[in-house]
């Protein structure tokens, strides 16, 4: 069945087929009182959500709901998979805790089959988090705390003092960073606004479109007032085009994925190893060499390839040798055991893999899932295929929940799950978690926990009610730009946020129920599937541009009462947001039914024009994408997620005209 | 194993397909094959409703051929492995075959004044043409010929679902049946009634 819900309703449809399937008595009681947390409160959130609320709010028939909790509940296990649809909102974070919630409240997690799983944007997104390319985390999710900067300090073999002398102070050493989703409002704000002392002076963005990003008109005023802008990227990239300069921008070939080698890491916990096809072409260079470059004129590398443990950064094992530091430094999540050996030994083994159970059957890597998934605890460890399956040994692939908030919770609940791991030797299973099993770089506290069967993080709950984030129980909010002003009043979005990851944003403040008097249709974004990211590649591709034209999906009935044709112009005006300018786009119209008549979607690869002039003349010679065309990130409208920062750009407001 | 010809087939699950467009572009680049000119075309029907349909739509090489049938200078045939080629020395343009196909298979360069067509082309299942396998003249009428470097046709070697399956009729029908059996219902082999009827062989 396919149900079509209001975007940005997320939390009460997933709310509400948790209320019908408690009404009903269809969920899973031995997992929610053996491993969770809170869920009594949820029973108490979820009371509220009845499907006659839940389908005024979503726009899903109460017999639509029915039928979609009944065929979960008769279905067993099931999965939730998404991408960027429960992320992108201002309450992003709260989306997928529901969609936790509803898996749990059915019983299906831990297990094959089930789970709740996203799909990574691209290759090697869940690797570049797991290594700390988000800035509230040192590599490893150790975060920013003393405690972490002191166990990288030990994994690089430098002093604390050292690293700290790279930073202004301690508190900034410490403190979350700007996110890529708002580091422009670094530079066009006056410095006190700002979670930091000074603004942003010089952006390097490295392997990143900045055409998937919101608010294309601040970020543009931005890349014009900044002083320094480098472009690390194959492609000449919407970055390098978009601001108006003649000087600062500075753009560095990189070799693709192809003409580098090293191990990456894909949504599943999967880490593979990838040799290198070719040697990278023209004048392009490998990113180890722009790396090093960078770390010798910034001026760390002496100090801190000193007294690395693996090969002080030589350049021909440098692939290998950061693994191997990862290998070491990350041990609480379990990055232990992919080694570069075994990450090849299992290329060059991929047959002995069973498609079904991704387990090696014979042969030198028997046993082995493949990609050996983290946690992977030692270099004897299998991997860990499903996370959270208790049905065997954490020394053969099982996983209880992590025991992360210690053994209480603030309400004096115990936090250790009250059911054993197969094959646990544990008199009890109050268990863990072990110590410093994360820093212990002699890797014995791990060994220990896997000696007795156990997991050296503990065998915890999974908390419903997570009490230390906003809506530790996830309710619904509005959208900031909601065509529901009714529902606004009922469902208000969160306060402002003064100091959200360094810079000020705005929740309620631009919660207007006036905008769909002017802005009546919701205008949603999202991926095409044959484009990646920013796009720049696909749309360097002489045959990909001829199946394409940027466009905006618009529902036959909202077209024909627009006046507006299956591949004729049209013009898409978003409200005005923090420049108090609207903005606008000019389209093809693609009149489908994939989108209802209330909404329109448009897709965010695009790039090369800004709010209908092209950028052509602004590419250096030779350089011109086959395809040009308007971001859709022109006219994504305000609003990042209270957790994250993640970018609303899956619910706004718009406008639109024939043009 | 018996020493047969090989019978060379497609098999398009429509179950499969969703809409990369990775095929056409593969094909494109594999063969040189100018804009406008679609060896392979992704198809969608009920675009946006419930059982949306993707289907591939290339030469299907069909066993009893109607493009073969009404060639009026025989510049159509059919190899001993069942590809369909086309010589474009001898094509006249006259477009019969593009009337008797059921795919919407050739194609003919399009802006021509007064309805010339110019010769035909259409997916040659990698098998470039009538000319000396790897030739230049070879390469610049057919494109790539992979079927002698003893590879796949190009849009089946990178489908990423597996919706297109290409190669000899038999390994092709192993993969059909296995599919129609792990579904307990139809293979979604689009097309297959059509290009490849029972009874004998072309």
């Amino acid at each position: 069945m396919y149900v079509r819900h209001r975007s940005g309703t997320d939390i009460a449809l997933l709310m509400g087929l948790v209320h019908i399937i408690l009404a009903n008595g269809w969920e899973d009681r031995k997992m929610l009182e053996e491993r969770t947390y809170g869920h009594e409160e949820m029973r108490e959130v979820a009371g509220a959500y009845t499907p006659e609320v839940v389908s005024d709010i979503t726009g899903v028939s109460k017999e639509d709901l029915h039928r979609i909790a009944k065929t979960l509940a008769d279905n067993r296990p099931g999965t939730i998979i998404w991408a960027m649809g429960q992320t992108q909102h201002t309450n992003g974070t709260a989306v997928v805790r529901a969609s936790c919630l509803l898996q749990l409240t059915l019983g299906n997690m831990g297990k094959l089959g089930g789970g709740a799983n996203v799909f990574r944007g691209h290759d090697q997104i869940q690797g570049a988090t797991d290594v700390g390319a988000d800035p509230s985390s040192l590599p490893g999710y150790y975060g920013l705390d003393e405690g972490a900067w002191k166990h990288w300090a030990n994994v690089w073999g430098v002093s604390v003092e050292y690293l700290q002398s790279r930073f202004k102070n301690k508190k900034m050493m410490e403190d979350k960073g700007l996110t890529v989703a708002r580091w422009y409002e670094a530079v066009l704000l006056d410095p006190k606004e700002l979670g930091q002392d000074v603004g942003v002076k010089a952006v390097i963005y490295w392997g990143h479109s900045s055409n998937s990003i919101s608010q294309m008109d601040r970020l543009k005023k931005a890349l014009d007032k900044v002083e320094l802008i480098v472009d690390i990227d194959p492609f000449v990239t919407n970055t390098a085009v978009l601001p108006d300069r003649k000087d600062g921008v500075y753009l560095l070939p990189a070799g693709t994925i192809y003409e580098s080698i090293g191990s990456a890491t894909n949504s599943n916990r999967q880490v593979q190893w990838r040799p290198q096809i070719v040697k990278p072409v023209w004048e392009a260079r490998e990113d180890y060499d722009i790396l090093l470059d960078f770390a010798e004129r910034l001026g760390f590398k002496k100090e801190l390839a000193k007294n690395s443990k693996y090969g002080a950064w030589k350049r021909e094992t440098l692939a290998e040798d950061l693994l191997r530091e990862i290998n070491l430094g990350i041990r609480g999540i379990g990055y232990v055991g992919q080694t570069p050996e075994r990450l090849k030994r299992q290329q060059n083994w991929a047959h002995t893999f069973q498609i079904n159970t991704q387990r090696a059957e014979g042969g030198p890597v028997n046993g082995e899932y493949w990609g050996l998934p983290w946690p992977c605890w030692s270099d004897k460890h299998p991997g860990t295929p499903i996370l959270y399956d208790i049905s065997k040994s954490v020394a053969n692939g099982g996983l209880p929940f992590r025991l992360r908030w210690g053994p209480k919770a603030p309400d004096e609940k115990s936090l250790y799950a009250a059911v054993d791991i197969r094959g646990s030797k544990a008199p009890n299973p109050d268990y863990g978690p072990g110590k410093a099993y994360g820093t212990d770089l002699t890797g014995q506290p791990i060994e220990e926990a896997l000696a007795e069967g156990l997991a050296p993080w503990g065998n915890g709950r999974a908390r419903i009610k997570a009490w230390n984030i906003p809506d530790p129980v996830p309710t619904h909010r509005e959208p900031i730009h909601s065509p529901r002003p009714d529902l606004i009043a009922k469902y208000p979005t969160y306060d402002d946020v003064k100091n959200h990851w360094r810079v000020p944003t705005l929740f309620k403040s631009l919660q207007k129920p006036d905008w769909v008097k002017e802005y009546p249709i919701i205008l949603t974004s999202g991926r095409q599937v044959e484009f990646e990211g920013g796009g720049a590649s696909e749309r360097a591709s002489w045959w990909l541009v001829e199946l394409n034209d940027m466009y905006c999906e618009i529902h036959p009935k909202l077209a024909n009462d627009y006046g507006i044709k299956n591949g004729g112009w049209m013009i898409i005006e978003s409200p005005p947001d923090l420049d108090a300018k609207p903005s606008m786009i000019k389209v093809k119209a693609r009149v489908t039914r994939r989108v209802g008549p209330d909404t329109v979607f448009l897709p965010f690869h695009w790039g090369g024009f800004l709010e209908g002039k092209s950028l052509e003349q602004k590419f250096p010679e030779g350089t011109v994408p086959y395809g040009l065309g308007e971001s859709a990130n022109t006219v994504t409208n305000y609003g990042y997620d209270i957790v994250t920062q993640m970018q609303e750009t899956k619910t706004g407001l718009c406008r639109i005209k024939k043009a | 194993m018996a020493l047969t010809t090989a019978r060379m087939k497609f098999y398009i699950d429509a179950k499969r397909c969703i809409e990369c467009g990775g095929c056409e572009v593969a094909c494109k680049n594999e063969n040189n094959v100018p804009q406008g000119i679609a060896r392979i075309r992704v198809v969608t029907v009920n675009e946006g409703q419930p059982g949306e349909t993707n289907i591939a739509v290339p030469c299907m090489h069909c066993s009893k051929a109607p493009c073969v049938a009404v060639c009026p200078v025989d510049a159509l045939y059919h190899r001993p492995d069942g590809i369909v080629h086309v010589n474009k020395e001898t094509c006249i343009g006259c477009g019969y075959c593009l009337y008797a196909c059921p795919f919407g298979a050739p194609q003919f360069p399009k802006g021509e004044p007064f309805g010339a067509r110019g010769v035909m082309d259409k997916c040659t299942y990698c098998a470039g043409g009538p000319d000396e396998p790897f030739s230049e003249k070879e390469r610049k009428f057919y494109g790539s010929n992979r079927i002698a470097e003893g590879k796949l046709p190009m849009c089946a070697s990178i489908c990423s679902t597996k919706a297109l399956v290409a190669g000899d009729a038999e390994e092709v029908a192993k993969v059909v049946r296995a599919r129609v059996a792990a579904r307990g219902s139809g293979g979604g082999a689009w097309g297959w009634e059509t290009a490849y009827p029972a009874g004998p062989r072309f």
